[in-house]
């Protein structure tokens, strides 16, 4: 077919204004997505090259176990006349200056940067799981009764400007915050309260004094539970109003009252979105490292926290004895303070001289760090994709 | 009756006597307050924030459901709904039917069981589903899912089904098995349903009421409504040349 008009194009752009703009736009913004990319891409890359040789090994097993078994200690650096130099721990410094014998010249100690991080791996997961079973069970609470009981208002809406607010909390003042609150004041059942109990309200068989919990893995947690709250109240408020409102009429038209409706079907298809969201508030809970500097964390700890010592059982001890005590070691994990992940890297990175020596344990923590936290991305993603399928609409 | 959303007036001076055990249609243009006042006989409407009766009372079996000592979840229980839009639980065909068994506490497998078959069987899904009780309800039809919430509504067994154009979304054939179940029904309860298809309203109804604006025009035995209506405007809707 042939047009009338064989040689203009009736659909001709203009080649002026409008199309050098939109262009101009199209490449400021593909540029910025790629300045992006080009810096997280270096950043990851860089860690990786540093760090990973330290994680893992060329033969069998292929990781290095001392790295992620040991706890942190010193490492010592002997140097011979030759100019050879060995790394080694505390134990083995001796051994070798023996048999140097004379060959031995000087000796170096670098601290924290021999042995492993098992230390603050074991106590950033303890602070996990406290501050995220905290905050799911105030923030989901918090939420289904924001979403689904709470009259629409003034009040509903100055409480959700408040939870924002709360977002934008600068983290060390929730490091303060949990200070004040949970390491000084919380209440405990003691059998004599301290000198510095803000209050001590007698039970009897006990009293309950509000003396604080001290520094250690419960305070922490909570403090972290209260930094990742406002994330996860606003994340499952969002997963609670994306499950449909017929759901709600229907289940309400039947003659359920409204828990057995949120019970059961308004939760069930809210929980992916909110399971999904509370693992990125464990990656941020992880991160955090001022909301437990005051409140949980020991730059060095040479114990883990369940081998605390305990009175020895007599050797015909009862099995309730012997039962009692597992769950005071138990319990004890939470009372004690611990090392944690992203305390130790500030700890390699500004509390000790930096040298050749120190970057191993430097790298290697933040290369195990991000591992982690990408693989809480990953069963994140694995458990929506898993629980879409089962409560889909 | 008033009935008000906020401060805008959806319904005015309805005054309505619904029979025992008649199947009694409400008709009306888009928009008339068919949904609301069928909302407001379960109380569905207090979810509505600012929506409320403004003026006299409803009654149920001679009770006003406003009162203070009206349990809520037994009116609903009593008084089942079938909603406009069809909204299965996305849940399992069997878990959809049995749920408003179970959250009144039954939790006998065999009485389960057998009160799904029946409020299956009544709503003409047994034969097409008996055989996946256990399937997605989603993955259904749009028909069938409607036909899936009408057995939901009715394996509770209530004294009164309010269903809000049921068979909207169904075919012909379906559409027949639902109104014969529906003049099933009517033997043992009180249905009221809300209906655009005039041929339905007459096919299925004792008794109809026309609504327009909020009002109530006319209502009366369905045959003297479609064959002498009283009021200009009934007729003129029937004939539609309603503007
Ligand atoms: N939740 C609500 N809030 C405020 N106004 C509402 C609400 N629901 C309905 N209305 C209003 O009440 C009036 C009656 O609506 P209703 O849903 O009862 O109409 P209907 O007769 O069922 O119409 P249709 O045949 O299209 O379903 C309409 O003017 C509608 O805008
Ligand atoms: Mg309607």
């Amino acid at each position: 077919m042939k047009s009338k008009t064989d040689h203009a194009n009736p659909f001709a752009g203009d080649s002026t204004g409008i199309q050098k703009r939109e262009t101009a736009a199209r490449w400021a913004l593909r540029a910025g997505s790629y300045l992006v990319v080009l810096t997280t891409a270096a950043i990851m890359l860089h860690i990786f090259v540093k760090g990973a040789p330290v994680v893992f090994r060329s033969e069998w097993p292929f990781v290095n176990t001392q790295f992620l078994t040991e706890l942190p200690s010193q490492l010592h650096v002997i140097e011979d006349k030759q100019g050879r130099r060995y790394e080694t721990g505390v134990n083995g410094a001796d051994a070798i200056k023996k048999e140097l014998g004379e060959n031995y010249r000087s000796e170096k100690t670098i601290a924290y940067s021999g042995g492993g991080i098992l230390g603050p791996i074991v106590g950033t997961a303890l602070l996990v799981i406290v501050s995220v079973s905290v905050a799911l069970f105030l923030g989901v609470a918090c939420a289904i009764y924001l979403s689904e009981y709470a009259k629409h208002g003034k009040f509903l809406e100055l409480i959700r400007l408040a939870i924002l607010n709360l977002a934008g909390v600068p983290s060390v003042v929730f490091g303060l915050f949990g200070l004040g609150a949970f390491v000084l004041t919380a209440p405990v059942f003691v059998d004599v309260p301290a000198d510095r109990s803000v209050l001590a309200i007698p039970l009897g068989f006990t009293t309950l004094s509000f003396e604080g919990w001290d520094t250690c893995v419960l305070s922490g947690g909570f403090t972290l539970a209260f930094v990742i709250l406002p994330v996860i109240i606003t994340a499952s408020e969002q997963c609670l109003q994306a499950v449909p409102q017929g759901f709600r009429e229907t289940s309400m038209a039947l003659g359920a009252t409204r828990w057995q409706t949120i019970r059961y079907s308004v939760l069930p298809f809210a929980t992916p979105g909110i399971l999904t969201s509370s693992i990125l508030g464990i990656a941020r809970a992880a991160g955090e490292t001022a909301p437990i500097m005051f409140t949980a964390a020991l730059a060095f700890k040479d114990k883990l926290p369940w081998q605390k010592d305990l009175p020895p059982l007599p050797a015909d001890a009862s099995v309730f004895a012997q039962w009692e005590q597992s769950l005071q070691r138990f319990l004890g994990i939470f009372t004690e303070s611990v090392q944690a992940l992203p305390y130790h890297i500030y700890t390699l990175a500004a509390k000790i001289p930096q040298n050749e020596y120190s970057e191993r344990a430097q790298y290697g923590s933040v290369f195990v760090f991000l591992v982690l936290v990408a693989a809480l991305a990953t069963v994140s993603i694995w458990m929506r994709i898993h629980l879409r399928k089962k409560y889909r609409w | 009756m008033d009935f008000c959303y906020g401060a805008s007036r959806a319904l005015e001076d309805i005054s309505l006597d619904v029979p025992y055990h008649r199947v009694t249609a409400l008709i009306g243009p888009s928009g008339c307050g068919k949904s609301t006042l069928l909302r407001c006989i379960n109380r569905m409407n207090d979810r509505v924030p600012g929506a409320r009766v403004t003026r006299g009372q409803v009654r149920v079996k001679g009770k006003n459901i406003h009162d203070a000592d009206v349990d809520l979840t037994q009116l609903r229980k009593q008084v089942g709904m079938v909603f406009q839009k069809s909204n299965p639980f996305a849940k399992s065909i069997y878990d959809n039917v049995a749920y408003g068994l179970r959250i009144h506490g039954e939790k006998n497998k065999a009485v389960l069981d057998e009160a799904v078959e029946r409020a299956l069987r009544h709503s003409a899904l047994w034969d097409e589903l008996k055989d996946r009780l256990g399937a997605s309800a989603l993955a259904l039809s749009g028909g069938q899912q409607q036909r899936l919430c009408i057995a939901r509504a009715i394996a509770t067994l209530p004294d009164v089904l309010l269903m809000d154009e049921p068979c909207s979304a169904l075919d012909p054939i379906s559409t027949l098995k639902i109104e014969e179940l529906m003049s099933q029904l009517a033997r043992e309860f009180t249905v009221i349903i809300v209906t655009h298809n005039m041929q339905q309203a007459v096919r299925v109804s004792d008794f109809t009421a026309f609504l327009h604006l909020g009002k109530i025009i006319e209502f009366g035995p369905t045959e003297d409504i479609f064959t002498n209506p009283r009021e200009k405007l009934t007729e003129d809707y029937l004939r539609g040349i309603f503007s």
